[in-house]
């Protein structure tokens, strides 16, 4: 059945798809995730805040953010970035972001978007006499989000913050239309170089789908552990 | 120390508080009760400005709570107060529930926020519990421990909700117990509560509330004597009975 595919182009190229490839890939999840979930957090405190310019500019962002495919966002602001970096420091000329900083600029904006929704859903689970009691020591805004609210909050949505993470780890495969060198990019250079295309997509496929499964049962087995007890 | 002047809130159209006015001296006891959906939480949520009201005025210690230029965490970190649910934060052990808002707020040192809040939990008689999470306490003992940390902040006055009414009917004297202990010790306490038993202890006061406004302000003997109104009549008649 395997006549004809030469399955040895993957053990040639490991070196090259992992060690480029996937630390590429690896590197840009981990980065957009904490990016995104900080910034995330920030957009559901304004979100969730009774000063309506601060919750409707929020509002609108995520709106925008989840109304737009990702391809779209990665090609623009991979064409955008240099230009509004270089507005923001007052340079005359565009300047010079890599694939992999315009990636990770994109994916941390974007699943803000997503992240943000999270952390709303965990902060409203939170109930009111817990900011009351916080409130009530004298603790200000900040201190009884970041001591009371927040703590408790992210506990509770790690399970669901993973699995969106899951979600971004596959998603970050779309660099490839800025001709980043991530797994897939790897693979698929590689695939074209020699010809290889059912064997090298096979194997992307494979190695994706095993590194998403364990990390979803990782997931289920910290969902009954991780919440905080009440 | 405490002072409520005409005061008046509403929830949209909906007017919770309409024109309460009262006062708790230094020292005293003041037992605030009514039936359900009267504005007893929402009074005394208005005390430490946890509720903004829309008029009248409120004083603690002489500073206005309703004035937007108030510091109102500071004026907070003053007056200690205890909730139906405990709302202790699940997340953190006893003594770290106990230490924060005295480091973070107070500003003092760990080791001192330490020996205060052993000191705290010493005199509620938990002190074997420190290290254990509120979950793994029972209610009367969460109770406790909420007292004990409002405490930690050496509160100038102390505003109770509903303390005893989420507990079962074994854990509530010993909540109890601490409280009129705090009384005699000259704490100036607004309790709201249908703990008449209390009441007859340790309150110079009672306050009854029905429908948002402050139907009755009398002291003690009267009020378990003779009410003026018959709405307070027919809510004592109907909590004593059971
Ligand atoms: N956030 C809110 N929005 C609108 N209405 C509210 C809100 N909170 C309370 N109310 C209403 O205000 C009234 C007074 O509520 P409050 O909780 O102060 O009553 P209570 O006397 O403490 O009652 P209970 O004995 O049940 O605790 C009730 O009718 C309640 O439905
Ligand atoms: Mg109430």
């Amino acid at each position: 059945m395997f006549a004809g595919y030469d399955f040895d182009v993957i053990q040639r190229s490991l070196p090259y798809l992992f060690r480029d490839g996937m630390t590429f890939t690896v590197t840009l999840t981990l980065i957009a995730m904490s990016g995104g979930i900080v910034f995330g957090t920030l957009l559901a405190m304004m979100r969730l805040s009774s000063f309506t310019p601060l919750s409707a500019l929020s509002g609108g962002y995520v709106n925008l953010m989840r109304s737009v495919p990702l391809v779209l966002v990665i090609f623009w602001f991979f064409f955008l970035v240099p230009y509004i970096g270089a507005w923001a420091i007052g340079a005359n000329e565009p300047i010079r972001v890599g694939a992999f900083w315009s990636a990770a600029i994109t994916f941390t904006m974007f699943e803000a978007a997503y992240y943000c929704e999270i952390m709303r859903a965990g902060i409203q689970s939170i109930p009111r006499g817990q900011v009351w009691s916080g409130y009530a020591l004298g603790l200000d805004y900040w201190q009884t989000m970041g001591h009371i609210v927040l703590p408790q909050a992210f506990r509770n949505m790690v399970p669901v913050l993973l699995t969106q993470t899951i979600i971004l780890f596959q998603d970050t495969s779309l660099v490839y239309v800025i001709s980043a060198t991530d797994f897939l990019g790897a693979a698929s250079k590689i695939a074209n170089r020699d010809y290889r295309l059912v064997e090298m997509y096979t194997f992307v496929a494979v190695v994706y789908f095993i590194i998403s499964y364990a990390l979803s049962q990782v997931v289920r087995r910290l969902q009954d552990r991780i919440a905080v007890i009440r | 120390m405490i002072s409520l002047k005409n005061v008046a809130k509403w929830y949209g159209s909906f007017q919770v508080l309409a024109d309460c006015s009262t006062e708790v001296a230094k020292g005293e006891v003041v037992v605030v009760c009514g039936p359900s959906g009267s504005g007893k939480s929402t009074l005394i949520k208005c005390v430490n400005g946890l509720e903004p009201f829309q008029k009248g005025e409120i004083t603690v210690d002489g500073i206005s709570v309703g004035d937007p230029k108030t510091n109102l965490p500071k004026l907070r970190s003053r007056v200690g107060m205890v909730f139906q649910h405990f709302e202790l934060f699940p997340h953190m052990t006893v003594m770290q529930n106990l230490t924060l808002g005295q480091v973070k707020v107070l500003g003092r040192s760990r080791e001192e926020a330490l020996q205060k809040g052993m000191k705290l939990l010493e005199r509620v008689g938990l002190s074997a519990h420190k290290d254990k999470f509120p979950a793994q306490l029972s209610g009367g003992q969460q109770q406790r421990v909420a007292i004990a940390r409002a405490l930690s902040m050496d509160p100038i006055a102390m505003l109770f909700d509903e303390p005893t009414s989420a507990l079962d009917p074994e854990m509530i004297n010993e909540v109890l117990d601490v409280m009129v202990e705090l009384a005699k010790e000259g704490m100036t306490m607004m309790v709201v509560t249908h703990e008449m038993g209390f009441a007859r202890k340790v309150a110079r006061r009672v306050i009854f509330m029905d429908a948002g406004r402050i139907v009755e302000d009398a002291g003690k003997e009267e009020f378990f004597g003779t009410p003026r109104s018959e709405r307070a009549q027919l809510f004592l008649s109907k909590i004593l009975h059971h």
